[in-house]
């Protein structure tokens, strides 16, 4: 028979939880609920009234070729953003699994980018490429290039890109590097004998071992590009020129508190909410089994 | 096909010595064990036969070629590891083709060796499994096909038996030993396992501290140790150790008792005995007082002490033996071996 360990009923336990519940509460739950209330209700123009009109402000997102644009431009970014910051770390972390003197400094530095606020990475890019003041567009000028995100779209682009992929790299660096470092020694020494060099080690035996890692920071990546570089693009191109960079997360904030459009911003907000469950249900389902070493 | 010459062979990491020179002529399609206590440096130096590990100072030859500055994929070796070492995420198949497939060889070439090898290796039923789907010593067995279907000049075995449990562990050395007679390559293998190092090797090299302190065929070994290093480590149970006083041609025992000398010395020495070279005999000169008894079935090892001291002996009986504890048991001692009290070193007979 199956004993059971049972407690004298003491509302210790209740208590202990309590301050979590009651954070989850105030700041997640009850904000959610809210969005979701006013993803139901359209308000005028002076707020002075309310109307509840069930999924008119989903049907009206959907039919706005704007908030598709975005749609498709956050997922343009957000790949790009993933790429760039995986490949990039991915190297490094290739690169710091060889060194062997020194590599506690080196690795201290390549965490730093991760320190920096998202805004404050967005300031240092946005001096570093503003076309009047910044280095870059003068050098570029040099070799007969014209930079001014401010009026192209596509460096605008490239720029928020760059800035929030940079700021992404230590993190991915991280986790690339430990899951390098626990691939056991003798697997790769197997593959030299065998007759592997560096590159060819790297593509056949790494890089397929640590592919539950590179499944784990997609997702990861993918939720920071969507959600996490609101900064970044506040502080680099406000969305411009011409909404070339206003993705998903940066036009709820534009369309709710500069367009004041609430039922709309809110239903976007929604629509953000399930994306990010969605990844979350991934992530947990399949990163969990496929694991294997 | 080729031997091994290792020359003058040091290493050493920043000011530590690990290996003092080591010298060795290892002829063609012979197996040679390497044997010695953790750290004394045997790992390292297969290592370095294999190119993990760069030479300090002398010279490694693999056939006529030096081969101090080569990749380990150019030395035309394989290595079986201490845990196996195979690649989790390829098949069977996969892995014994990998290095094959390295080397650009045709696919219909790939498929027949990894199929030669997986007869060799009874490994047929498993060729499409992963390593993870595998036992151990069908996973040590795949580590072997690796190294096989390369067809090398050299095999390195870096103790790739002591994962497994001690009835496979006996199995799977038999059937190294068959392998390598079989295809008649060269090898070295290292080892911590007295037993498994007399069983296996053509020769043996025991190392102590970075240094060969004998090499030599396993019954050379055994009967005429160089040391009292090499006595105490190779057979079981281990050599019984006594201080002895030589007088002309009489060793003069802790407790007065007098055996004839088995070499010529004087002064102070250590005199080894094994325990299977203790005969029992009533007017025997060797008294140990009986202390605790372990019945093995096809022997009986008694432990005690040498009457009136405390020095440890072991003596070996054969069948099924019950002397009381406590008891004193007299002994003629067969074989004895004489060491140097200060070096240790063998004392010429």
């Amino acid at each position: 028979m199956l004993k059971r360990v049972h407690f004298p009923a003491s509302p210790l336990p209740y208590l202990l939880v309590a301050p979590q519940v009651l954070i989850t509460l105030v700041f997640f739950i009850w904000p959610a609920s809210q969005a979701l209330w006013q993803s139901f209700l359209i308000e005028d123009a002076f707020g002075l009234s309310t109307e509840f009109v069930w999924f008119e402000n989903f049907e009206a997102l959907f039919h706005d070729s704007q908030y598709l644009a975005s749609f498709w431009r956050t997922l343009v970014f957000s790949g790009a953003v993933a790429f760039l910051s995986m490949s990039f770390a991915l190297a490094l972390a290739a690169f710091a699994d060889h060194v062997g003197r020194g590599a506690g400094t080196y690795r201290t530095l390549l965490i730093w980018p991760y320190a920096v606020a998202p805004v404050l990475a967005g300031a240092l890019w946005l001096f570093m490429f503003n076309p009047t003041l910044g280095i870059l567009p003068y050098l570029l000028e040099m070799v007969g290039y014209e930079w001014n995100h401010h009026l192209n779209g596509t460096q605008a682009m490239l720029l928020v890109i760059l800035a929030a992929a940079w700021k992404q790299v230590a993190y991915n660096f991280l986790f690339y590097l430990a899951a390098m470092q626990s691939i056991p020694r003798s697997v790769i020494e197997a593959a030299a004998i065998d007759g592997a060099g560096p590159v060819r080690r790297f593509f056949s035996i790494v890089f397929p071992l640590i592919s539950p890692t590179t499944f784990f920071l997609l997702v990861i990546n993918a939720v920071y590009a969507f959600f996490d570089t609101f900064g970044i693009i506040h502080a680099v191109t406000q969305g411009g020129p011409a909404n070339a960079t206003t993705t998903l997360v940066y036009k709820v904030f534009n369309d709710g508190f500069v367009g004041l459009d609430l039922g709309g911003s809110a239903a976007q907000s929604v629509i953000l909410m399930a994306l990010v469950i969605a990844l979350t249900a991934v992530q947990f389902r399949f990163v969990e089994k496929r694991v294997e070493y | 096909m080729a031997g091994i010459k290792l020359e003058n062979l040091i290493k050493s990491y920043g000011d530590t010595r690990i290996l003092h020179g080591i010298d060795a002529d290892i002829a063609d399609g012979e197996m040679i064990v390497v044997v010695g206590p953790s750290g004394c440096g045997k790992s390292t130096l297969l290592r370095m036969v294999a190119g993990l590990e760069a030479v300090t100072a002398g010279r490694i030859l693999i056939g006529e070629r030096v081969v101090n500055d080569l990749e380990p994929s150019q030395r035309d070796i394989a290595m079986v590891f201490q845990n196996y070492a195979l690649y989790p995420h390829m098949t069977v198949r996969q892995n014994m083709a990998y290095g094959l497939k390295i080397r650009g060889m045709s696919r219909a070439e790939i498929a027949r060796r990894v199929d030669e090898a997986a007869d060799i290796l009874e490994l047929r039923p498993y060729l499409d499994r992963k390593p993870r789907q595998l036992s151990g010593g069908q996973r040590q067995r795949v580590a072997m096909g690796r190294a096989i279907v390369r067809h090398p000049q050299v095999f390195l075995f870096d103790e790739p038996l002591s994962n497994l449990d001690a009835k496979l562990r006996v199995q799977m050395r038999l059937e190294i030993r068959k392998l390598q007679r079989r295809l008649g390559v060269t090898s070295i293998y290292v080892t911590h396992d007295q037993v498994e190092a007399m069983t296996l090797g053509d020769r043996l090299m025991v190392l102590n501290k970075g240094v060969v302190e004998q090499f030599g065929s396993p019954i050379e070994l055994y009967e005429r140790p160089a040391s009292v290093f090499v006595a105490g480590f190779i057979g079981s149970p281990a050599m019984n150790f006594l201080p002895v006083r030589v007088e002309g041609d009489a060793a003069i025992l802790p407790n007065g008792a007098r055996l004839p000398a088995p070499a010529r010395a004087a002064g102070e020495a250590t005199l080894g005995a094994r325990p299977e070279h203790l005969t029992p005999d009533e007017a025997g000169p060797v008294a140990v007082e009986v202390e605790v008894l372990e019945q093995l079935g096809a022997a009986t090892l008694v432990h005690g002490r040498l009457e009136g001291t405390q020095h440890e002996m072991t003596v070996q009986l054969d069948g099924v033996r019950a002397p009381e504890a406590g008891r004193i048991m007299r002994f003629a001692p067969g074989q004895l071996h004489l060491f140097d009290a200060a070096s240790g070193k063998r004392l010429a007979d």
